[in-house]
């Protein structure tokens, strides 16, 4: 945006200005991509407790990404690579309660609601409101979080529960001791930069 | 205005990151690249379909021990009837199994079953798996069981005559190619062609057609998998043994194993319910020694 205003401003008459204008906007650019920030690791667990059985699966290959700029938060999880404890449990989840082969992820789209200072270390409270997609139904989905800045890089660290018939996830009568209604999720990420 | 082309070069270059910072899905596309081959998972829920086995493997450092039973006939024709509770009580085999999983994809096992007293060890290496992209179609695995048995000299040799025994008499084995497609999440589909060896056979001949019993015996299985519900799914399992001497056999009838079964998934257990006219578990024993009919209630 910044670019396309500067240059229709700039006439012919005064060179220097335009070259300055020019540059003063590839700077803009530069930082606008500097803005986004994706992540080296992250993990996202979610963990169900229940008398009977706790279960739990962590998935390391999502890429949360951040826009600084906006507060714009995303991420999009592969269901399949959840891992379990038990294989047989994994093959179960797959299979027969997010049906991965239909649903193959989940979506989260969301926007930090504070002001946060990306330039400077430290850690600040946040909420984040934002909607998942999962099970090919999208429900909102707000919790709170901590957002650490050190140097080049920041930590997002949250966890919340979900309700999992929210989901139209259903558990067979058989096995609902088993299953807990509400799952707790955990996400840790490390973003960096995003560098095109 | 060299410099003003230059600058607007530059200005090209650096549009397009300049609107791809936008959209983060789109980032997220293109640094989170589709998985690419993901493996088809869930073709069949058990090692086993029935009778036949299955590609799936008993997972990587897992052991699964198994205790099967086959039961006896139902119906009284075939000798079940009311009195062994339509053949409750009859059971014709029972086989007490440990498979333990290499790797994902290779399984070795030990077993021992009540029918022909056979010890058998088992190898299972599934060296394709079906991708959800088609990239591989089918999975394949290949099967092994070599069966020996300890069965007293007596019985084993009955009705012989003029044999030296060796104890390489009592081994028999299974080749076994396993082509599986899972075609959709409702529909599994495999074939299974099969030589079986057995070192030993008696010289016995089919009296309606003068053909001889034979060592080698080849076997054409084919078994699907039907989900009818989420939870429920309807299994059946088939093999033509192709063999002259078990055709129209006057005094032993031979049949082709047939099995059918239910399914059913509670979310972390699967039960089957079967029925089948085979009263051995092993390939080593259904195959060859299937004499049971379906319409005999066997």
């Amino acid at each position: 945006m910044i670019i396309a205003i500067s240059s229709t401003k700039s006439k012919n008459k005064h060179p220097m200005k335009q070259t300055l204008v020019f540059i003063t906007a590839l700077i803009c650019t530069h930082l606008l991509s500097a803005q986004i920030y994706l992540a080296k690791e992250s993990e996202i667990s979610f963990f169900s407790a229940t008398p009977m059985e706790n279960i739990s699966a962590i998935n390391k290959a999502a890429k949360p990404i951040l826009n600084t700029a906006t507060g714009d938060v995303q991420v999009k999880i592969v269901m399949q690579a959840f891992q379990f404890e038990k294989p047989l449990m994994q093959e179960h989840f797959n299979e027969n309660y997010v049906e991965s082969d239909k649903y193959p992820d989940a979506i989260y789209k969301g926007k930090i609601n504070e002001q946060v200072d990306y330039l400077k270390d430290g850690t600040t409270k946040v909420t984040v409101a934002g909607k998942l997609k999962m099970h090919g139904v999208e429900k909102e989905c707000n919790f709170g979080g901590t957002v650490t800045v050190k140097g080049q890089q920041i930590l997002l660290e949250t966890k919340f529960k979900i309700h999992i018939a929210d989901y139209n996830i259903k558990i067979p009568s058989l096995v609902v001791k088993n299953i807990a209604e509400d799952i707790d999720v955990t996400v840790n990420a490390l973003l960096e930069p995003f560098k095109k | 205005m060299r410099l003003k082309i230059f600058l607007l070069l530059l200005l090209v270059c650096e549009y397009p990151s300049f609107s791809f910072a936008q959209d983060l899905m789109s980032i997220l596309d293109s640094v989170q690249k589709p998985a690419g081959h993901e493996k088809v998972f869930a073709t069949f829920k058990d090692s086993k379909v029935i009778n036949a086995q299955s590609t799936e493997t008993v997972k990587k450092r897992c052991l699964d021990f198994n205790i099967s039973h086959r039961f006896g006939s139902m119906g009284v024709e075939s000798g079940g009837g009311p009195h062994t509770l339509y053949g409750w009580d009859a059971i014709s085999d029972v086989r007490f199994s440990f498979d333990y999983g290499i790797t994902d994809n290779i399984t070795i096992g030990i077993a021992r079953n009540k029918r022909l007293e056979n010890i058998d060890g088992t190898l299972k290496w599934r060296f394709l798996e079906q991708t959800a992209d088609n990239h591989i179609p089918v999975s394949v695995a290949f099967y092994g069981n070599s069966a020996i048995t300890p069965m007293a000299k007596s019985s084993f040799y009955l009705g012989t005559v003029n044999v030296s025994p060796k104890i390489t008499d009592r081994i028999a084995y299974v080749s076994q190619l396993i082509i599986a497609r899972k075609f959709t999440r409702y529909f599994s589909f495999e074939i299974l062609p099969t030589y079986q060896h057995r070192n030993f056979v008696k010289a016995l001949v089919n009296s309606y057609n003068g053909k001889e019993e034979s060592n080698d015996l080849f076997a054409l299985g084919a078994a699907m998998r039907l989900k009818l519900t989420r939870r429920m799914a309807i299994l059946i399992d088939y093999f033509h043994v192709f063999s002259d001497y078990r055709k129209n056999n006057p005094v032993t009838p031979y049949y082709d194993p047939l099995a059918v079964g239910i399914e059913i998934e509670t979310g972390g257990h699967v039960f089957h319910i079967n029925v089948t006219n085979a009263l051995g578990i092993i390939e080593n024993d259904f195959i060859p020694n299937t004499t049971d009919s379906w319409t005999k209630g066997g």
